[in-house]
């Protein structure tokens, strides 16, 4: 980042705080605690309901969270006290070693026993669900584990995955996952390529923030514009460098 | 600043307390300075650079042409402006430089009068810096990519050596043996690095994705690997069990007490480890971009309180503190990738070497001139303009006519 001022450290800065603003077209970061919750419910608004006929539970990506906080750190412990309080859940979502889905647990429950409603799988799926409950901070199960601790059999294990629960990750384990969460992955994965498009086609192959999301989309970008920007933001698929006129987004090579 | 020298002089302070505020005010202000540049010598670019740890006065550099200088960093020219002399290079022209390119150089840790080079032309060669002559050379199957003497060892003087082979070799300075030899990798070593806090622990790091800590007395193998999902095997795919990163991992660092341990992958992330547990800290710096298919060398400042890591990022040096994992600042100047860098502890200075065939310093920039200072010099300017300016002055008619 280019900083016109000398860093300096906090041991020698003036007590006298003088009126202006160093840093310009930056998000508010505030002085206050950060907030992640609250962070996690407005991405949560950005994802479409609609789109998915209300079937799927809002999921939001946890590096989008990268891209509002600046301290990533901070983000993940968090995260983690959030899941080891069984509120939050999160899931490997497949397309990237480093890309975790995160999902309210009550969300979650609400749409899987929605979604199960009259199939003969329902009742093995609520029993998944309670020993979810017990705070699990877990991405995946072994075929042992689920024997063993959570006292299933082989033919429920295969129930849970026709259900969708789980999925196959190799032999004898299994994710945990999002039942019809493949539509998503796929609309999830050509929106990013085509925001990313967007943003190399333009010249000098960056685009102002602000402008981006005035943009027309193509029919290829399904989500909100807002929810693609948060997600190349935080994969550092894109630089974030303030200007005079707000954020402008600019392509990395690699 | 005039606070915490009042309160040290009262006896308020700690005597550390003020040390450690200027060299972090030092260490956060690094910058190019136009006064201070490095010789260049290098044709080919630069892959290593290493600053003796005595007296911090000669650095080290080992080039991709096999070519190996040694500079003068200290300033007794009483000038402000001051170019980094190469005292004596090993060229191309001498019998024994290498064939192919130094990969890794390094002091003796006791004295200047030594210093290890390690090249792609499978050898290893103990200088003897006087005559530059080798005083023995070392021969492996492979390619050498690393070699590291411990800072800090009395009891041994063993060369831990990472080839091609995935074995590490231990090669003794005093009987010149080599049967000492790691097993435990099962692809090439990329970096080995002893720890500064115990001499018999040895951390080495391997293009298959792990990362392996040693106590070189013991026989049976490795003390642990370290697991970046510190064994929740439910994180990753099963593949990545007991993996330090998602790629080769290709650069290794201490802090400077030895407590953390650094390591850079080529799956762009960079994590910090605890030395004694090697439980993943799970500190996350971001993308930290590295296409290297050597060894990265990095570096971490000493001696400040947010410790910063130094670590070459393409064509320029990012800064992140070390244990918050926030970027501090980017360092540009290079015009092509930066291979190393090394952090001089003293002066609070960082040296940089890359592709592009220069050895950047970056100097803590000076402070603002006070208002008062200004307004002298300005006394003195126009003071010096009553005497006959340079222009004006005859400089052609001789004294004959």
């Amino acid at each position: 980042m280019n900083r016109k001022r000398a860093l300096i450290s906090d041991t020698f800065k003036v007590k006298k705080r003088r009126n202006e603003t160093q840093k310009f077209g930056a998000i508010s970061d505030g002085d206050g605690p950060t907030d992640i919750r609250s962070t996690l419910e407005y991405l949560m608004t950005l994802f479409p309901r609609k789109l998915f006929n209300d079937s799927l539970p809002q999921i939001v990506m946890k590096h989008q969270l990268y891209s509002i906080h600046n301290d990533k750190t901070l983000v993940d412990k968090e995260l983690n006290k959030l899941r080891e309080r069984g509120e939050l859940l999160m899931f490997q979502l497949g397309f990237d070693a480093d890309a975790f889905g995160l999902v309210f647990t009550a969300d979650y429950k609400a749409k899987v026993l929605a979604g199960e409603d009259g199939r003969p799988t329902r009742a093995t799926v609520e029993r998944f669900l309670e020993k979810l409950s017990s705070p699990c901070t877990e991405l995946s199960f072994s075929k042992d584990k689920i024997l063993k601790e959570f006292l299933f059999t082989d033919s429920e294990i295969t129930q849970l995955v026709k259900s969708g629960v789980l999925t196959v990750r190799d032999a004898g384990s299994w994710w945990l996952s999002i039942p019809n969460s493949g539509k998503f992955t796929k609309y999830f994965i050509q929106g990013r390529k085509a925001v990313l498009g967007m943003v190399k086609k333009s010249k000098y192959s960056e685009v102002l923030k602000a402008e981006l999301e005035e943009r027309r989309t193509t029919s290829h970008v399904k989500f909100h514009m807002k929810y693609h920007i948060h997600d190349i933001v935080g994969a550092e698929l894109v630089e974030s460098i303030p200007t005079t006129s707000g954020t402008l987004l600019r392509h990395v090579e690699s | 600043m005039l606070g915490f020298l009042t309160a040290r002089q009262a006896g308020l302070d700690d005597p550390l307390r003020l040390r450690r505020a200027e060299s972090t005010r030092r260490v956060l202000s690094l910058t190019l300075n136009p006064d201070r540049e490095v010789d260049r010598i290098h044709g080919n670019g630069i892959n290593t650079i290493d600053i003796e740890v005595i007296e911090g006065r000669y650095m080290l550099s080992g080039g991709a042409d096999g070519v190996i200088v040694i500079y003068d960093l200290e300033n007794y020219s009483g000038n402000l402006q001051y170019a980094c002399k190469a005292v004596c290079t090993v060229g191309r022209s001498n019998r024994y430089v290498h064939k192919f390119s130094v990969e890794t150089v390094q002091w003796y840790p006791y004295d200047t009068g030594m210093f290890v080079s390690s090249s792609f032309d499978k050898t290893m060669k103990v200088w003897d810096t006087e005559t530059l002559k080798p005083a023995e050379v070392f021969e492996f199957e492979g390619n050498v990519y690393s070699h590291h003497l411990s800072p800090i060892a009395r009891k041994h003087s063993l060369i831990a050596v990472g080839t091609k082979e995935p074995k590490i070799q231990l090669c003794d300075l005093k009987s010149g043996s080599r049967i000492h030899v790691l097993q435990g990798h099962k692809a090439e070593v990329l970096s080995v690095r002893w720890s500064p806090r115990y001499e018999h622990i040895l951390a080495t790091a391997s293009a298959d994705s792990k990362v392996k800590v040693w106590d070189v007395r013991r026989a049976s193998g490795c003390l642990f690997t370290l697991d970046q999902h510190n064994g929740d095997k439910s994180k990753g795919a099963s593949e990545a069990v007991n993996t330090a990163h998602n790629g080769r991992v290709n650069g290794l660092c201490f802090t400077g007490d030895g407590l953390y341990l650094l390591t850079t992958g080529t799956d762009d992330r960079m994590r910090l480890w605890n030395s004694a547990t090697g439980e993943n800290t799970l500190v996350n710096y971001g993308k930290v971009s590295n296409e290297s298919r050597k060894k990265l060398q990095f570096t971490v400042s000493r001696g400040s309180s947010p410790e910063l890591v130094f670590v070459p990022c393409e064509s320029s040096v990012a800064a992140y503190a070390l244990h918050t994992g926030e970027l501090v600042t980017m360092l540009r100047g290079h015009y092509n990738n930066v291979d190393c860098c090394e952090f001089h502890p003293d002066y609070q200075e960082l040296y940089s070497g890359g592709k592009d065939c220069n050895i950047l310093a970056w100097i803590p920039a000076l402070r603002a001139a006070d208002v008062e200072e200004e307004s002298k010099s300005a006394n003195q300017a126009a003071a010096d303009q009553s005497t006959v300016s340079t222009a004006f002055q005859d400089a052609w008619s001789s004294d004959e006519d």
